[in-house]
């Protein structure tokens, strides 16, 4: 009998702990309260593609930056809350991306997924971040998709210059400039690196696709990409294309270096062309194998000397020394971080003294923003309610011992019609 | 009462308090609990299976993430490319993932001990390029998005409905196995793994109960596998990693092999301890982890069930001590 006593009375404590607990939630926005603004996303800190670690650690540092400091209203941080930002690892994989996207949004009631990074992980979670209607905004991919499927993912948006463009910019430079190049391409085999041979085909236009001779593709766990690189030499190509993350765009250079194959031409997407990786490309080839590699870019340099004397140059790497003291400020991924957290900021600022979801959606489409100091002179950071496309300027730059070279003017790739 | 009526009483009893806890906890719980907790079914169903084949038939299977994977697809694919409801794809995903573990069962027969452990970890290898493969049908390396399913009860978040789903359809598998194993098939599979050439000589046929036991364990797993793809709501290659099957073995063995209720104990341990050991120290989570698992098995070598055991006798005797104390009061 004492069992049963027992037993009743465990169930209706567990009753009165549930009821407790029904009574406990709100319905205030999530992630927003007086002091605070909980944001959150998912970045790679390990595996194959964890070169891209340094992007959420430069948010991050500018988010503080922003706490410390009184804003226009003079209040601290933005109208007077503090910026929190959590970031998981996910490890370049979508399956982890699908978990910790779910603790994010279920466990620690983040407001909005701002930067998480990659276009397989991201898309995982698309589908799930616009059922349950939590901005996924200025996602660290440039595929082509954030901007161009928001009628059905209305809360989704990227943030930099999509890859379709910036590939269909090498491919009208290789029309007017190397008319006869044999073009191949070594890429990811995934939807990152299918998008910028999309791009290359559209800026090479029908009359000049036949000239791509070779494409060979890796998976981004690969450990070599020696089979592809031969291929692409005996297919007697000159002018090389390089679509892929960091760490198989270094590994392409070394091993082209070690059979002593130079391309008389070739071209690194914006996110592996970095001073930063092509400097460890050089360390690991030789300066002359990586040398008048040519590639994009729409933020300042920090490896430049040139920027010294500029006023971002200066707020970043005063940020930097700060709040990053161990990190390397030369790595231009920091600084990516910086300048994304900064759109965020404005965003923030813009969706009004009590930030709601919508309000935050409405203030990142109704952006026309010039000040972004870590962005190129002229950059502008612009949006509209069917403009989801923030950032689409861009420079070409050719690699040279250690330094880029801007040549060309700043060139507007934003899709037609926007 | 007697103490055998006594015994069926306290047992139906935790049955009973189980249940009630299951029924009642999601509403205490953090949401996202909640979705953890309808982990720990998932897990539940699959090592249930596992236990079918390795605790009662002593086959050893470290590619059981497979048959989960299999499940898991069967359900993507009918819901997203065939617009099967979702609900409906978990039997069939049972069935289909069932009827694969029977085949795979077939071959296998040729092996055993180390060997057919190296071939079933070839199954965990393999289905992750396999998958990646056939893209057009799987969707590769990007996998496949499914609907998060809205709870159908207004007052339920979708997550305490995933917890319901799963528990619900935990329960039904659990009451199917142990109907299962305590009869005639229970103890022919036990025969095979304890005594082959008796249980051969006394007219059973090993080849029929050693595929039977994968067959069930990949229904199990294929159920398990359904029900993931539905709380997940995606499926890719690499949400069934090598690791995965290894997991689910250790969680059979801590829960201890040959026990169904063990299970319970042995899913809480695979979804609570590698994230918690990752929370004491995030730089190596793998190390805390280990550490832990060989203090589990160190500690009870025999599985969370083999500990009841040990420890049944001394509670039997504080049951009687009670039982003759209380026999005595109402005597006198």
């Amino acid at each position: 009998m004492r069992r049963v006593l027992l037993a009743a009375g465990a169930v209706a404590a567990v009753a009165g702990v549930a009821i407790a607990g029904a009574f406990a939630r709100t319905a205030a926005t999530p992630g927003v309260t007086s002091r605070l603004v909980t944001i959150g996303g998912t970045f790679p800190l390990s595996g194959p593609a964890s070169s891209y670690a340094p992007i959420p650690v430069g948010m991050k540092a500018y988010f503080s930056y922003v706490n410390a400091r009184k804003g226009p209203d003079g209040l601290r941080g933005v109208g007077g809350r503090q910026i929190v930002f959590k970031y998981y690892d996910d490890g370049y994989n979508p399956a982890n991306t699908v978990q910790r996207t779910r603790q994010l949004v279920e466990q620690d009631h983040v407001f909005a997924l701002v930067g998480g990074l990659g276009t397989e992980p991201q898309e995982a979670v698309v589908a799930y971040a616009n059922q349950q209607k939590v901005p996924q905004i200025y996602v660290s991919s440039g595929a082509t998709e954030w901007g161009a499927n928001h009628d059905k993912y209305p809360w989704t948006i990227g943030w930099q210059p999509d890859y379709q463009a910036e590939a269909a910019l090498y491919g009208r430079y290789i029309v007017s400039n190397l008319p006869n190049a044999k073009i191949g391409v070594i890429y990811q085999n995934d939807s990152y690196g299918k998008d910028y041979i999309a791009g290359l085909e559209a800026g090479l236009g029908p009359a000049h696709k036949s000239q791509i001779v070779a494409t060979r593709g890796f998976e981004v766990t690969d450990t070599s990409v020696l089979s592809q690189v031969i291929d692409l030499r005996k297919a007697g190509v000159d002018t090389l294309m390089i679509f892929g993350t960091p760490s198989p765009t270094i590994r392409t250079y070394a091993t082209m270096a070690k059979i002593g194959w130079k391309p008389a031409n070739i071209f690194v997407n914006s996110v592996s062309g970095t001073a930063t990786f092509l400097g460890i490309a050089t360390s690991l080839a030789g300066a002359a194998e990586v040398n008048d590699s040519i590639t994009t870019y729409y933020t300042k340099d920090p490896a430049n000397p040139a920027w010294d004397n500029d006023a971002g140059m200066k707020l970043y790497r005063q940020i930097m020394a700060k709040y990053v003291p161990s990190g390397d400020a030369k790595n231009g991924l920091y600084l990516y971080g910086m300048a994304k957290a900064y759109t965020f900021v404005q965003a923030l600022r813009a969706a009004g003294k009590n930030p709601t979801r919508e309000s935050l959606m409405n203030a990142v489409l109704n952006m026309n923003d010039k000040t972004n100091p870590f962005l190129l002179p002229g950059v502008v950071t612009k949006t509209g309610k069917n403009d989801y496309f923030p950032i689409s300027q861009q420079r070409l730059l050719r690699w040279n011992n250690g330094l880029f070279t801007p040549f060309g003017s700043l060139v507007d790739t934003r899709p037609k019609g926007l | 009462m007697t103490p055998r009526l006594a015994s069926v009483a306290v047992r139906a009893a935790a049955v009973a308090a189980v249940a009630a806890l299951v029924v009642l906890l999601p509403h205490a719980f953090d949401d996202f609990l909640n979705y953890r907790f309808a982990f720990v079914g998932i897990y539940f169903i699959a090592i249930i299976g596992l236990n079918v084949l390795t605790g009662y038939n002593g086959q050893i299977s470290l590619g059981h993430g497979a048959f989960l994977a299999f499940g898991a697809y069967t359900t993507a694919i009918l819901s997203t490319n065939y617009g099967v409801g979702e609900y409906w794809t978990i039997p069939i995903a049972g069935v289909v993932t069932g009827l694969f573990g029977l085949a795979f069962g077939l071959p296998a027969l040729r092996l055993s001990g180390v060997y057919l452990a190296l071939a079933t970890f070839g199954l965990a290898v393999s289905i992750v390029l396999v998958a990646k493969r056939f893209e057009g049908f799987t969707g590769g390396g990007g996998g496949k998005t499914l609907t998060l399913p809205s709870s159908p009860f207004g007052a339920l978040s979708t997550n305490e409905w995933l917890s319901y789903l799963t528990w619900g359809v935990a329960g039904l598998m659990f009451v199917a196995a142990w109907l299962l194993t305590r009869g005639r098939l229970g103890r022919s599979l036990r025969a095979v793994r304890e005594a082959p050439i008796a249980a051969v000589s006394s007219g059973l046929s090993l080849a029929r109960y050693k595929t039977l036991a994968f067959g069930i364990a990949a229904a199990y797993a294929g159920v398990a596998g359904s029900l993931l793809a539905i709380a997940v709501a995606y499926v890719n290659p690499d949400t069934f990693p090598v690791s995965l099957s290894i997991l689910l073995l250790t969680g059979a063995v801590l829960g201890g092999l040959g026990s169904l209720e063990g299970m319970l104990f042995g899913a809480l341990f695979i979804e609570f301890v590698p994230k918690w050991a990752e929370s004491i120290d995030n730089r190596a989570p793998s190390v805390i982890y280990g550490l832990i698992l060989l203090g589990a098995l160190f500690v009870i070598p025999s599985g969370a069930s083999g500990l009841l055991q040990r420890l049944a006798p001394s509670l039997k005797s504080a049951g009687e001590r009670l039982y003759s104390r209380h026999n005595s009061r109402v005597q006198a």
